[in-house]
Order: C-alpha cells, then sequence, then structure tokens
C-alpha cells in the first residue's frame, strides 16, 4: 500500500517536471530565437506566423572596432569585396573596415590642389566596383569623387541649369553612381527626382520624380477659396525620395516617403518605373498596420544578387526582403534596446547573405547571419532566378518544409513540377499558391494529356451511347406502333 | 400534373408574358407558392455550392469566410425587402397585384439565375483561364435574363405600362434603400435603449 503511494507519488513528481521543464524549456526557444518579428502575409492578407530567416550576432560600436564612438553615421556601403564603409557624418569621417570587422583605414580629408580639404557633415556614400568612393558632402554643398587612393577625381558643386530656380540650395543627401560614371544623386528641397550629373559632373537631367497626389477634400477647399487664401495654404508638391541604390545593371531602386501608392520603384535610364509586382501584395513594407501607426516608413533600400532587394522601415525599425517578382521572402528586426533590435535604423547593407544595420542615434552596428531556413529560402529564390529548376524544386521543398505559410514557394515547385510533365502535381502547387496563369497552364497541359490517354475510351462510351439511343428510340417506335394508339394517350 | 411542377417554371421563364399570365389568373396559388419556395431554397443551395465548388479560375474564395448560413440570408433578404418595398409603392400607385403575386412572380424570375448557374458551378472546373470569358459571359446572360424577367414580371402582375414599370423598378431599389437605413436605424436605437436599462439595472443592483 504504502509502496503503491510512493510511486505515485514518484510518478506525480516526474509528471511535476516533464511540466516545469516543458513550459521552461518553450520560454526558453521563444527566448533565443527572438521570432517575434518574424512573420509573412498570406493571400488574403492575413500576418501568418514564419520561422525566423535571421538573426542578429554582433554589435559593433566604434570603441570596440578601436576607431572611437561613431557620431551619427548615416551610411554603410560595403563593396563586392566585402571591405565596409561607415560614413561616419557626426566626425566627418569615412572608416573602412575588412570583412571580419578589422579597420583598415580612416578617411577623413583628401587632397585638393595641394591642401587638405575636410568634409563637412556628409550624409550619403557610394562605392563604385573599382572602390571610388563618392560622399555627398552636404554641409560644403558638394559631392566629392575620390578614387581607389583617396585621390581626388572630381567635386561636383551646386550646378547651374534653366531646370533649377533662381535661389536653389545644392544639399545632397545620397549619391550612387553608375558603371558610365553618371552620377546620381538626391539632394533635400528637390520634387523632381534625382539630379544626373554626367561623368565630367556637370548636370544633364533630373529623373524619376514623383507623382503629384491630390487629396480630394483639399482640392475642393483649394477651389472655394480666395487666391490670398490659396496663397496660404500648402501647396501640391511631389514627395521626395528618401533613398536609392544601384543594381548591377544600372537600374536604380529608390525608396520615397509616400503614405499611399508605391514607395518603391525601380527607375530605368528614362526615369519610369519597371519594378515588377507580381507578389499577392505590392512591396511596401507591412500591409497590416494600425491607423495610428500608419505604414511603414522606408528610409534605405539595398539590392542584392538575383535581383533580391531589402527595405528598411524606420517607423518599426523592420527590414524587408522581396524577391525580384516581388514576393516578400521574410522580415526581421524591430524597435527596442536587445540584441537585433534598433533605436533609430539609419542604413542597411548586405555583406553577402548577412546583413549590417545601422544605428544612427547609438551609433552601433547590428550584424545579423541567416538561420538554415533564411539560407534556404535565399538560395531557392537564387536557383529559380537563374533558371536552375531542379535545384530551385530541391531548395523550395525544403523551405516549405521549414515554413508551410510561404505560398509563394508552392508555385516555384509547381513551375519545376511543370517541366517535368507533372501536370496534376503541378496544378495542386499552384492552387496553394493562389496563382491562377499558371493553374491554367498546368491545367490546359492536363487536360489534354487525359484526353489523349483517355481518347478511345471517351470515343467508345460515345459511340455505344448514341447506338443505345438509337436502338431505343426505333424500338420504342416499333413498339407503339405494335400496341396502338391508346397507349400513346395515356403516356401523356 | 408532377410533370407540370417542372414543366411550368421553365415554359414561364422563356414564354414570360403568357406565363406571367398564367400565374397571376389560372394557377392556384398554392401551386405558386410551392414552386417559388423551392426556387429560393435552389438559389441559396446553388450559391452555396458556387462559393465551394467552383473552378479555381473564377472563385477565389477564402474559407475562412465561408459562411453557409449567411449565403441563405443573401438571398432570402434581399427578396424579401424587394417584395415589401415593391408591394408599399405599388399598393400606393394603382398596381393590382397582391403580395403573394409579387413574391411568385419576384421568385420566377429567379428561375435563370439557377438554372444558368448550377450546371457552370460543374463546368467551371474544366474551363481554361481563356475560356473563363464564356463563364462571365452566361453570368452576365443569367442576370439580364433575370432584370427581364422581373420587369415582365411586375408589369403583368400590376397591370402596368412598360415605362410606368420602369419607373416602379427604379422607385423600389430607393425605397428598398429607406427601409435599410430604417430597419439599421431601428435596430441601433433598440441597442441603445436595451444598454441603458441594463445600465439602470446594474447601478441599482450595486447601490442596493
Amino acid at each position: 500500500m504504502l509502496r503503491r503511494i510512493r510511486r505515485g507519488r514518484a510518478s506525480l513528481l516526474i509528471a511535476l517536471c516533464c511540466i516545469l521543464g516543458a513550459s521552461l524549456g518553450g520560454t526558453l526557444v521563444q527566448a533565443e530565437d527572438g521570432t517575434a518579428a518574424s512573420y509573412n502575409y498570406s493571400f488574403w492578407g492575413d500576418t501568418v506566423a514564419s520561422p525566423a530567416a535571421y538573426q542578429a550576432t554582433a554589435l559593433l560600436s566604434g570603441p570596440d572596432l578601436g576607431v572611437g564612438p561613431f557620431k551619427e553615421p548615416n551610411d554603410i556601403h560595403v563593396t563586392k569585396d566585402k571591405q565596409i564603409y561607415v560614413l561616419d557624418s557626426g566626425n566627418n569621417r569615412i572608416v573602412i573596415l575588412d570583412e571580419r570587422f578589422k579597420p583598415v583605414a580612416t578617411i577623413d580629408s583628401f587632397d585638393r590642389d595641394g591642401q587638405a580639404d575636410k568634409f563637412q557633415n556628409p550624409q550619403g556614400l557610394f562605392v563604385t566596383e573599382e572602390k571610388h568612393v563618392i560622399v555627398a558632402d552636404t554641409g560644403n554643398k558638394r559631392v566629392v569623387h575620390l578614387d581607389q587612393h583617396i585621390k581626388l577625381v572630381k567635386i561636383v558643386e551646386a550646378p547651374e541649369s534653366e531646370l533649377l530656380q533662381a535661389h536653389f540650395q545644392f544639399q545632397p543627401v545620397r549619391v550612387v553612381m553608375d558603371e558610365a560614371q553618371r552620377i546620381y544623386a538626391m539632394a533635400t528641397g528637390i520634387f523632381d527626382g534625382f539630379m544626373e550629373f554626367n561623368a565630367d559632373g556637370a548636370f544633364t537631367s533630373f529623373i524619376g520624380a514623383n507623382r503629384v497626389y491630390v487629396d480630394p477634400v483639399e482640392y475642393l477647399w483649394k477651389r472655394l477659396s480666395t487666391r490670398a487664401q490659396r496663397s496660404q495654404m500648402v501647396m501640391f508638391t511631389p514627395t521626395e525620395f528618401t533613398n536609392l541604390d544601384i543594381d548591377d545593371e544600372g537600374f536604380i531602386y529608390a525608396t520615397n516617403g509616400d503614405l499611399w501608392g508605391d514607395n518603391i520603384k525601380k527607375l530605368n535610364a528614362q526615369g519610369n518605373d519597371i519594378l515588377r509586382r507580381t507578389g499577392y501584395f505590392n512591396p511596401q513594407g507591412d500591409v497590416r498596420y494600425t491607423p495610428e501607426a500608419g505604414p511603414s516608413r522606408l528610409v534605405d533600400i539595398d539590392v542584392a544578387d538575383s535581383e533580391m532587394y531589402s527595405v528598411l522601415d524606420s517607423k518599426r525599425g523592420r527590414v524587408f526582403t522581396y524577391s525580384g517578382d516581388g514576393h516578400f521572402m521574410y522580415v526581421f528586426g524591430g524597435i527596442g534596446n536587445q540584441l537585433g533590435e534598433f533605436n533609430t535604423p539609419a542604413a542597411i547593407e548586405r555583406v553577402g547573405d548577412d546583413f549590417l544595420v545601422l544605428d544612427k542615434a547609438l551609433g552601433e552596428i547590428t550584424v545579423f547571419q541567416t538561420t538554415a531556413y533564411g539560407r534556404t529560402l535565399n538560395e531557392a529564390v537564387r536557383s529559380y532566378y537563374s533558371g536552375e529548376e531542379e535545384e530551385a524544386f530541391q531548395l523550395f521543398n525544403q523551405t516549405i518544409n521549414m515554413n508551410a505559410n510561404l505560398e509563394f514557394a508552392y508555385a516555384g515547385i509547381g513551375k519545376s513540377l511543370l517541366r517535368q510533365g507533372d501536370y496534376d502535381e503541378a496544378m495542386k502547387h499552384f492552387k496553394r499558391s493562389m496563382d491562377q496563369p499558371n493553374y491554367s497552364k498546368a491545367f490546359l497541359l492536363f487536360r489534354k494529356q487525359v484526353m489523349r490517354e483517355h481518347f478511345a475510351t471517351i470515343m467508345t462510351v460515345i459511340v455505344v451511347l448514341a447506338a443505345c439511343a438509337l436502338l431505343l428510340r426505333n424500338y420504342r417506335k416499333t413498339s407503339v406502333r405494335k400496341r396502338g394508339v391508346s397507349i400513346e394517350q395515356r403516356v401523356d | 400534373m408532377s410533370k407540370e411542377w417542372i414543366k411550368y417554371p421553365l415554359h414561364l421563364i422563356v414564354h414570360p408574358f403568357n406565363g406571367y399570365w398564367d400565374l397571376k389568373y389560372d394557377r392556384s396559388q398554392r401551386f405558386n407558392l410551392i414552386i417559388s419556395f423551392t426556387v429560393l431554397f435552389l438559389l441559396a443551395v446553388t450559391n452555396i455550392l458556387s462559393s465551394q465548388y467552383s473552378g479555381f479560375l473564377v472563385n477565389l474564395f477564402n474559407p475562412n469566410e465561408m459562411n453557409s448560413f449567411l449565403e441563405v440570408v443573401y438571398v432570402v433578404v434581399p427578396i424579401l425587402f424587394w417584395c415589401v418595398a415593391n408591394w408599399s409603392l405599388t399598393t400606393l400607385m394603382d398596381g393590382e397585384g397582391k403580395f403573394v403575386e409579387i413574391f411568385t412572380s419576384t421568385c420566377f424570375a429567379l428561375i435563370p439565375l439557377v438554372v444558368v448557374n448550377f450546371p457552370w458551378i460543374w463546368l467551371s472546373n474544366v474551363i481554361s483561364m481563356q475560356e473563363t470569358a464564356f463563364y462571365y459571359f452566361s453570368n452576365s446572360v443569367a442576370v439580364i435574363w433575370f432584370m427581364f424577367l422581373l420587369f415582365v414580371g411586375n408589369m403583368t402582375v400590376h397591370q402596368f405600362t412598360p415605362s410606368k414599370t420602369i419607373g416602379i423598378l427604379i422607385l423600389t431599389v430607393v425605397a428598398m434603400g429607406f427601409m435599410a437605413f430604417i430597419s439599421l436605424l431601428f435596430f441601433s436605437l433598440v441597442q441603445q435603449i436595451i444598454a441603458f436599462i441594463s445600465v439602470i439595472y446594474q447601478e441599482i443592483v450595486m447601490r442596493s
């Protein structure tokens, strides 16, 4: 009896431990991967759970790196060989780090006609493939172009053009340079788009102006008011861009502060928006938000390989990544005090598959590295982009094993199944990813296949049915004739 | 007689002038009512089935929002509103139709919606995207047919001229809007009163 009670107690104790352990383990797991900010959007616009694709692994500050504290750093740039250029605006310098975050050099002045020239509150930085450094030297109202040995190539001063207003102030804040050495600058107070300078540093034109949005109510009031009143009102001006980046093919990716419409653009040489928006939602940051908080405010964009691009939302501190087709891949980050959260994120940059996020107020750089899920998804999108069907099929299958909610991955699987000739399965996958055009393609092929396979059966059935119908008709006619007219009346 | 149950409604939708005349003067009311309710039921069933089983290419439907009860409500409530609004107007404007006649004529007009849409539930599963044009085309044909029947039905039942019928139909839609507004107002007022009473009750209970 006693033993039984004791045994009962023991089992109770074990059970209790199990429960405790489970709950502890649960919280531990949550704390470990910090997946609070990881989600995706379903076709229906619901927020669905998603595993974390990135994890914050390190926090770099000036003193840790041995270059003294950063003061309001504004921009960051990474070259192909993974050298990291940090624009330390408050200290008027550029700090260069290697891929292991060891300081390589610091640029705080350059040689101009034999004299040392300095930056003054520079806001934007760009490094070309030949490691030419372009700096938007905002305080000095100029753009400085240095070569790989920090020798001055040219200085772009305030341009003179009929296109510009008389009291125009040239305050460049972000710059990029394309392969033809044209400089595109984003300047404050300019609503006409980016300023394009040719290789000699002469101003050529504006490209890619945002459209004006007219609030209907505001417009009505303006119509009703007098000219004197109107002059006191807010003007309808296009919104300014907030940042830009350039990809290998010379297309400019830009973000703007619009609260409506498309806040991410891909501009071609003519300034037309050619961003593909074939995802479930147009790339725009958060799709669901409270009316008080409002939509995402995108402040930086970074283009990676395979047309993937990431944008930074300064309002909620999140980094959104989209594939070239406009599918939302993953999100990470947030505003807060923990590792992997920011105070005032200002810039993002990709180092291979890792991310660097620059925090302006704290002067710190957070390093994010992929999880297994993030790696697989990146690779899947890459192989899909480069047309490696078989590999994409494998990788997408792995991704959906880790995240069944990733709807666009099913379309990737479906496409490769379609190539393999498995139309039935392809249809199922397209249906899961809500891809009607591709479903239709698969369905047409499937229908043709079924028709071909069962042509003999179908035709036989039709012929037999027709014969039966004929026979029946004949039989009825003859039987009616035999039995006479009286039956016919009864039938009707 | 048993064949009549099917033959008569199908005859009516292709010969609406004769059919509605029969409906008003020749057929028994019980017979008409049974067919009317059957049509209503079939329409509700068609709507439910089509939201669940229509082909993927013509039917993007969130299964989380599927609610069969609401589908029934979407059929019955507008019809009821329509009949009440139409009856209220036509009694004031010398219409000869009784409420039952308005109701049966409206329900008979719904038959094309069932007859055309029901086969398409299954057919839409074996069409490609290019062929969905046929689906949308026949849907619109069904709706136009329905409106034409509604027009003829109203005209015959009330013995109106065509122009007056069109006027009445438009006015009926406006009246439906008014009715919806008034019922919303009524419900929100009732809600307020109930809330008021319950608050008073709570206060009394708390104080004593």
